[in-house]
């Protein structure tokens, strides 16, 4: 596949764009030798930190010695780096990015690492979600913020983009500018200089799938190794955006699956970017939570993100039984009684107050029919992930309430395939009703690349309530930490933030219902992994009363021991 | 994992480039030797396993760089390393001299202190031998490490090396044991590497 001649004559034919008199930054090739190793050595531990399981084994193998092809190391070095893949080398990461941030030519710009493993890791037009944890981890241990990570992703898409302008005058003067401004979209287009003419590739509208590629191959073609600017190249990048460009905003159900009678992407942002975030609405209402998109508004965990829309007719009757339950039939009385058995911690199944049970048949019904579509969607979730209607890029999925549901069932159905790793990046459930002992979490780890980040809030009256009868699980993922002993798993107690059950008059208003089940927005103020894991990840429990957020804040509740249905009495 | 293997050792071999480290472990796995063996890029790993005293040893080993350029990387390799072969050329003096600055070396980035040296005097195979069989076994004896003189071509005193060095190991309480059971806490050992201590590797258990 390398065929690095190739570059060299492409280079020739197509010599316009005079960069060469800019200052050049290295390659990760141009390293030195010991540089070189050690850039190796790093991303062979960090993986098998990352990936220790038997079944990465392949993958860990094949990246580094794909990397030290890459980097023109030795073949001689091969077997210690897959000795440090199978993690024999100890855990030395720290100490390879040291003597990397030591090295004279990467001049403290430890930049060239990641852009050089980024450009390695799209070389085959797929980027792998494990692929994209290593390089978010190696940013880490480079002390490098990840907002550049970010930028940088977003800068080979630009220089994508780029490409495809035509080459007029005015737009070569703009561009050369443009270039000026930032020197990484500059060693970018050092690459597209070696793309030869014959690539020009017309706009072919929406995501011009083909031209991606040919700008792919550009920058493939800086390091040197793979030029993909021929036909057969363009083929293989083109997956990396979804097949025909069309991605996921054209996916449509093509006959009804199953049960499922709703089921379709709305973008919720403009932008593009190498990685994808999908949101997934647990239930609607009326006014301004009527809408899938709204609660993402504040979203930014990726420049690209869609929203899912599925069974809007269920949802709605879901979200407005929850509604009325809140808005009139819990009596004052209840609300007492609620608040009394949720702060003492002797809330269970039999301690539910008879006032809140006799109105309980209002949301069974419509909770019982979500549950049952939420699965039935996961699974049909799951099969368009693994067919890649995405395109090859890392997916994070992020969902409240039923929408964790959705996600838990599509994470199931996916780890029963075979091609199910390297397709997800990180999950978020928030609040899911879904079984919450670790076992049932186990092959998650299969599928999910980065973190599973359980976000339960142990005193969500409400979810314990509707989850009562609807299974004899006794725990609940949403109310309690999944103990799943695995780097990936996060668990996160949204008790203080998530304004719960709140059953105060002061919450009863219209605003104020919209946070009883389970946050309803969901701000990354950054988009960045390291946040998430220093518990940063910020959940606005929408316009609640701060103050009886602050009363329903007892610590007092019990650690263990919840209430999650069992021995539902009606 | 084989069912009969008592443990797994990390051995790691240093000294000053072109000793013939590569040479020596070449010679101890393979049984082969290269007269024109290529310089030794970052660190090479072989697996090998030996039986001592009716005890079979996996030995995970480490041949590093000689070179300066490398020598950055080095450190990396210390850790956890159970016994260590220390090689210099019997016919550079220079070689021999160096010495002292891998014991340095040792010393600052070895997480224990009970690790098992072994020094090894190379290449006397050849006629203009420059330092003297009891100097070795002077600096050894110095140093506290087990000594050995050996050809790499000639396959004199390498298995024997190798041998001495594990069976050493091997009856050092304490160095070997813990390291089984420490695959299990990885994490939490993890943390504290990544604070950049050297002195990380403390045992869990």
């Amino acid at each position: 596949m390398a065929t690095p001649e190739g570059q060299g004559q492409e280079a020739g034919a197509y010599p316009e764009p005079a960069i060469e008199a800019q200052p050049h930054l290295p390659t990760g090739k141009e390293l030195g030798e010991a540089s070189r190793f050690a850039y190796t050595a790093l991303c062979g531990m960090s993986l098998a930190w990352l990936f220790p399981d038997p079944e990465q084994s392949s993958f860990r193998t094949e990246f580094v010695e794909s990397l030290v092809k890459w980097l023109e190391l030795s073949e001689t070095v091969l077997p210690s780096m897959v000795a440090f893949a199978n993690g024999l080398g100890g855990e030395e990461e720290a100490t390879f990015a040291e003597i990397l941030l030591k090295d004279p030519v990467l001049k403290n710009d430890p930049m060239v690492i990641i852009q050089d493993l980024l450009a390695f890791s799209l070389r085959n037009g797929c980027y792998d979600a494990r692929a994209r944890v290593l390089v978010c981890h190696v940013t880490w241990l480079l002390k490098i913020p990840p907002e550049e990570l970010e930028n940088l992703e977003e800068m080979f898409l630009e220089s994508l983009k780029e490409r495809q302008e035509e080459e007029s005058e005015a737009a070569e003067t703009s561009r050369k500018k443009r270039e000026n401004r930032k020197k990484w979209k500059r060693y970018l287009l050092i690459g597209l200089a070696t793309v030869g003419g014959g690539t020009a590739i017309g706009l072919t509208g929406g995501l011009a799938a083909p031209f991606m590629a040919a700008g792919a191959a550009a920058i493939i073609g800086t390091t040197g190794a793979a030029a993909l600017g021929s036909v057969a190249g363009i083929a293989v990048i083109t997956s990396l955006f979804g097949a025909a460009g069309a991605g996921l905003t054209g996916y449509k159900m093509k006959k009804r699956v199953g049960a499922i009678e709703e089921f379709e992407f709305l973008p919720l942002t403009d932008g593009k970017q190498l990685h994808i975030t999908i949101a997934i609405t647990g239930w609607l209402c009326s006014g301004k939570y009527g809408m899938f998109t709204t609660p993402w508004a504040t979203m930014a965990r990726s420049s690209e993100q869609y929203c899912l829309a599925w069974e809007s007719k269920y949802l709605m009757e879901l979200g407005s039984a929850l509604e009325t339950l809140l808005n009139g039939l819990v009596n004052m009385m209840a609300q007492e009684a609620l608040k009394y058995t949720i702060l003492s911690g002797i809330l269970t199944a039999l301690t539910w107050p008879t006032s809140l049970l006799a109105v309980a048949n209002v949301i069974d019904n419509p909770w019982g029919v979500c549950l049952r579509r939420s699965a039935e969607v996961g699974k049909h979730l799951a099969h368009v992930l693994l067919s890649r209607q995405q395109g090859r890029r890392p997916v994070t999925l992020i969902g409240f309430s039923l929408g964790a549901r959705v996600i838990y069932f599509c994470l199931q159905e996916m780890a029963q395939e075979k091609d199910c790793q390297g397709i997800i990046e990180d999950v978020v459930l928030l609040g899911a009703p879904v079984e919450g002992e670790a076992k049932y979490w186990k092959p998650f780890t299969k599928v999910v690349s980065g973190k599973i980040i359980n976000g339960y809030s142990r005193g969500d009256w409400l979810l314990s309530f509707v989850y009562r009868t609807s299974s004899v699980q006794l725990k609940v993922a949403g109310l309690q930490p999944v103990n799943l002993d695995d780097r990936r798993m996060v668990n996160m107690d949204l008790s203080s933030v998530v304004s719960v059950g709140s059953p105060f008059p002061g919450a009863l208003e219209e605003e104020g219902k919209d946070c009883q089940m389970q946050t309803r927005a969901c701000s990354f103020s950054h988009s960045n992994l390291p946040l998430l894991e220093s518990g940063c990840f910020l959940v606005l429990s929408a316009e609640g009363d701060p103050q009886d957020t602050q009363t329903q804040r007892e610590p007092s509740l019990p650690p263990r021991s919840l209430p999650c249905s069992g021995q539902g009495d009606k | 994992m084989d069912e009969d293997v008592l443990t797994t050792l990390k051995i790691l071999i240093i000294g000053e480039s072109g000793v013939g480290k590569s040479s020596l472990l070449l010679r101890f796995t393979d049984d082969t030797f290269d007269p024109e063996l290529a310089a030794t890029i970052g660190v090479d790993f072989k697996v090998k396993t030996i039986s001592v005293d009716g005890n079979k040893a996996k030995l995970a080993i480490w041949d590093t760089a000689g070179q300066e350029r490398f020598r950055t990387l080095t450190p990396s390799y210390y850790r956890g390393a159970q016994g260590v072969i220390l090689v210099y050329d019997v016919t550079r003096r220079d070689t021999f001299v160096k010495l002292d600055n891998w014991l340095n070396e040792l010393e600052t980035y070895c997480t224990r202190n009970d690790i098992v040296k072994m020094l090894v005097g190379n290449k006397i195979d050849k006629e203009n031998r420059e330092v003297d069989r009891n100097e070795g076994l002077k600096f050894a004896r110095k140093h506290s490490m087990l000594f050995i003189e050996a050809s790499a071509k000639t396959c004199d005193g390498v298995q024997c090396a190798f041998e001495e060095l594990v069976e050493k190991i091997i009856q050092t309480p304490g160095l070997w044991e813990s390291e089984n059971q420490n695959k299990g806490v990885r994490l939490s050992h993890r943390e504290e590497s990544h604070g950049g201590a050297c002195g990380g590797y403390c045992s869990m258990l």
